[in-house]
């Protein structure tokens, strides 16, 4: 399909005092996953609060699924977690599942049938334990959560918008929402999530749009986006770690123009007219235990953190409402 | 289905399904049943009891006062003797005789003491002292009993003879008091004010219960953070309208269940009495009309809508429930208020206060029920009453959209009212 899955156009807005989000525009393509990064009051939940008719702009545009974001019905197939998660407590897991799904507009009957297959699917219904007729405050978080997540799915949505998934959640249950987003994009549907992880919107986006301030920095498919923050990047593997000369060298500025030094790892930018090479032969002539040498493409975090800087990351909102 | 039609269900339902609901509910009735028969009960008791003859009759008047009020205590002519006993005393020593009674009450060998003063006559005074003083019916029973038989005292030192001022002077008068309407008599005045009474305090209850658990909703769905996901499939607006009207119908559920069984209490109120052994009502109880039950009906779902939507932009401000106690406080002071009012507007139910009361909406809702059930008011009065109501339910419930869309999602830092002022403002 040619129309994207959403196109955002010059939105911004301003709460009291504080331009939450300027002038952004971005186009999010059909049967992707979409990643908007930026650090915490970057203005991702506005956007995506924006993009949800929560709150309006104060200017621009914003179609979804080829319609205006307000017209009748479009909302209904959006599905949408918020980063917040939270559920009715004193309510039957079946009962707020049955009423989410009403809301966007799925008959008891057609939902009640699903529920019962994603509860058994996320392993909420066993032989011996039916949760779904247990109250939402006697499951476990992680219980919740899964519940929330079939909440978002229930009504079968082209679109589904996950606002910081990852946040307060294990490594398993972490992986498990991977494999959920993999199989998302496998059945056609687009995903927008947002998050200030890099390591995992590298490995899961397609694409992605880094904001930072409530400003676009940059945006485009992952490999694009890379491949315009250029090759000349050399990652570098020490055993032992750095001598004293092979620091020297590392310092250079006449071959390093910047460096990310994790103890035995290094990302490296080489500086203007030096090359490679030239780095190499250097290394091993100060007797460096070079374990890898390898020319690579920027990780999107190295990324990040050239174009929003590394006080852009930790500016402003802890509020983690950005 | 429109949508906020799933809120308004939800809201019902989850209510309904609870225990809170089904208690509340039998208890109601019960409560109401009780109202209606307790004036019976009540008038059982009501007649003085044995305590007011267990007395000493200290006569130090030497007229034959004494012994004509212990024989009338006694029970006339052929009565107990064994109950009022007379102590006639000398004139000086009737100081002495009031503190061996006091002892003698104290030892509960008697329940009190009439003291009769050598000039009674001219003086028309005397002291009674026991432990039955504070009983408004035994005081009365024995006044009423002193009264009469001094008045035939004089009456036969006037010259009047003595069966002749017996039966003169042995008035048992009652007042009835009956209440006139435009309708005609409508029944006894007092338990007209006690039925407006009741009618008035049932819906500060009401509204302010339903209130209650409209700003509790609020305060959880957005506690729980629920609010995010439901305002992304349906507006705020949308989902204040669906809660108002969900929990509105858990309160008009409510109360036609309580009017309905009442209303069955007091129609089979006989039999009912007959089988608690209790005697028939000695009055009639008011009639209330349909077209009367009908505007009952509407100040009370105006006053919840009117008072609801406030205190849903109350949740809205606040984070938790223990700082929405605080922060109710003005919407409840202004309920609370009415309530105040109802002692005076039921002394004075056409004062200049009652009228103001009964059109400004943060009162009328119980006010204007109240005079309806004192008074017959002009349909001007209650058409202006009403109009004022619907005018602030529209204003209140703008204000209330605007804060409530605003604040539901708005955590941290409690707004001060300058920026609720301007959530206000903003147009959107």
């Amino acid at each position: 399909m040619a129309e994207p899955a959403v196109q955002i156009r010059n939105i911004a807005k301003q709460f009291a005092t504080h331009q939450a989000v300027r002038d952004l525009s971005l186009t999010v393509p059909r049967g992707t996953v979409y990643g908007l990064l930026g650090p915490n009051g970057a203005g991702k939940t506005t956007t995506i609060r924006m993009l949800l008719n929560i709150i309006a702009p104060d200017s621009g545009s914003i179609t979804v699924l080829g319609q205006p974001h307000t017209s009748e019905g479009v909302l209904d197939r959006v599905g949408y977690l918020p980063e917040e998660r939270g559920l009715y407590k004193k309510m039957e897991v079946r009962r707020v599942l049955r009423f989410l799904a009403e809301l966007k507009g799925v008959r008891r009957k057609v939902a009640d049938p699903r529920i019962t297959d994603w509860l058994e699917r996320l392993g909420l219904t066993t032989p011996e334990k039916d949760w779904g007729e247990a109250k939402v405050d006697e499951l476990s978080r992680g219980m919740q959560q899964k519940v929330q997540f079939i909440g978002t799915l229930l009504h079968d949505p082209e679109l589904v918008i996950l606002d910081e998934p990852f946040s307060g959640l294990d490594p398993i249950n972490a992986q498990a929402l991977k494999d959920a987003v993999v199989d998302l994009k496998r059945e056609g549907r687009t995903v927008i999530f947002s998050t200030h992880l890099m390591e995992n919107a590298e490995r899961m986006c397609d694409a992605v749009c880094i904001i930072a301030h409530g400003e676009k920095v940059l945006d485009g498919p992952v490999s694009a986006v890379k491949a315009e923050a250029g090759d000349r990047r050399v990652a570098l593997d020490l055993g032992g770690g750095a001598t004293n000369g092979v620091a020297e060298i590392l310092n250079d500025p006449s071959l390093v123009y910047r460096m990310d030094d994790s103890n035995h790892s290094f990302e490296i930018e080489l500086a203007a007219g030096a090359d490679a090479q030239q780095l190499l032969s250097r290394l091993v002539a100060a007797g460096a235990c070079i374990q890898r040498f390898e020319l690579v493409q920027p990780s999107l975090h190295q990324i990040f953190l050239e174009r929003v800087g590394a006080a852009g990351a930790v500016e402003e909102g802890l509020t983690g409402n950005g | 289905m429109d949508k906020f039609w799933t809120v308004a269900k939800r809201e019902y339902l989850e209510r309904v399904r609870t225990k809170w609901f089904l208690i509340t509910t039998i208890l109601a009735p019960l409560l109401f049943g009780g109202i209606v028969l307790l004036p019976v009960w009540f008038n059982t008791r009501g007649r003085p009891s044995a305590d007011v003859s267990r007395i000493l009759v200290l006569d130090a008047s030497h007229s034959g006062l004494g012994q004509r009020i212990a024989k009338e205590l006694n029970g006339g002519l052929f009565g107990d003797t064994s109950l009022t006993h007379l102590v006639a005393v000398a004139p000086g020593a009737l100081a002495r005789a009031e503190s061996t009674a006091t002892q003698e009450v104290m030892h509960n060998s008697v329940e009190g003491y009439l003291a009769i003063g050598p000039d009674v006559l001219t003086s028309l005074h005397m002291q009674y002292a026991g432990r039955n003083a504070s009983s408004a019916v035994d005081m009365d029973a024995l006044e009423r009993t002193v009264r009469n038989q001094l008045m035939a005292l004089r009456l036969e030192r006037a010259g009047v003879e003595r069966s002749q001022a017996a039966a003169l002077s042995t008035l048992k008068l009652t007042l009835d008091a009956d209440r006139i309407t435009d309708k005609g008599r409508g029944g006894s005045g007092t338990v007209n004010s006690i039925f407006a009474f009741i009618v008035a305090f049932v819906l500060y209850i009401a509204i302010f219960l339903y209130g209650q658990n409209v700003l509790r909703g609020v305060v959880e769905e957005k506690q729980s953070h629920v609010a995010e996901v439901v305002v992304s499939s349906i507006s705020a607006t949308k989902l204040l309208w669906g809660k108002v009207i969900g929990v509105g119908a858990v309160g008009l559920t409510q109360l036609l269940i309580s009017v309905a069984a009442s209303m069955l209490i007091v129609n089979a109120r006989r039999p009912i009495l007959h089988a608690l052994g209790l005697p028939q009502l000695p009055f009639e109880l008011p009639h209330l009309g349909l077209g009367a039950a009908v505007l009952l009906i509407v100040f009370f779902l105006l006053g919840y809508l009117f008072y609801s939507a406030l205190f849903a932009a109350v949740g809205a401000m606040v984070n938790t429930e223990h700082e929405a106690q605080q922060v109710q406080l003005p919407v409840a002071m202004l309920l609370v208020m009415s309530a105040v009012f109802i002692q005076p507007v039921m002394m004075a139910p056409e004062s200049a206060l009652a009228r103001f009361l009964s059109v400004f909406p943060f009162s009328s809702p119980i006010m204007m029920p109240l005079r309806l059930s004192l008074l017959s008011l002009p349909t001007f009065d209650i058409v202006l009453s009403l109009l004022a109501l619907v005018a602030g339910c529209y204003i209140a419930v703008g204000i209330a959209a605007k804060i409530y869309r605003t604040g539901l999602l708005m955590y941290g830092k409690r707004p001060t009212l300058r920026e609720v002022v301007r959530w206000v403002r903003a147009a959107e």
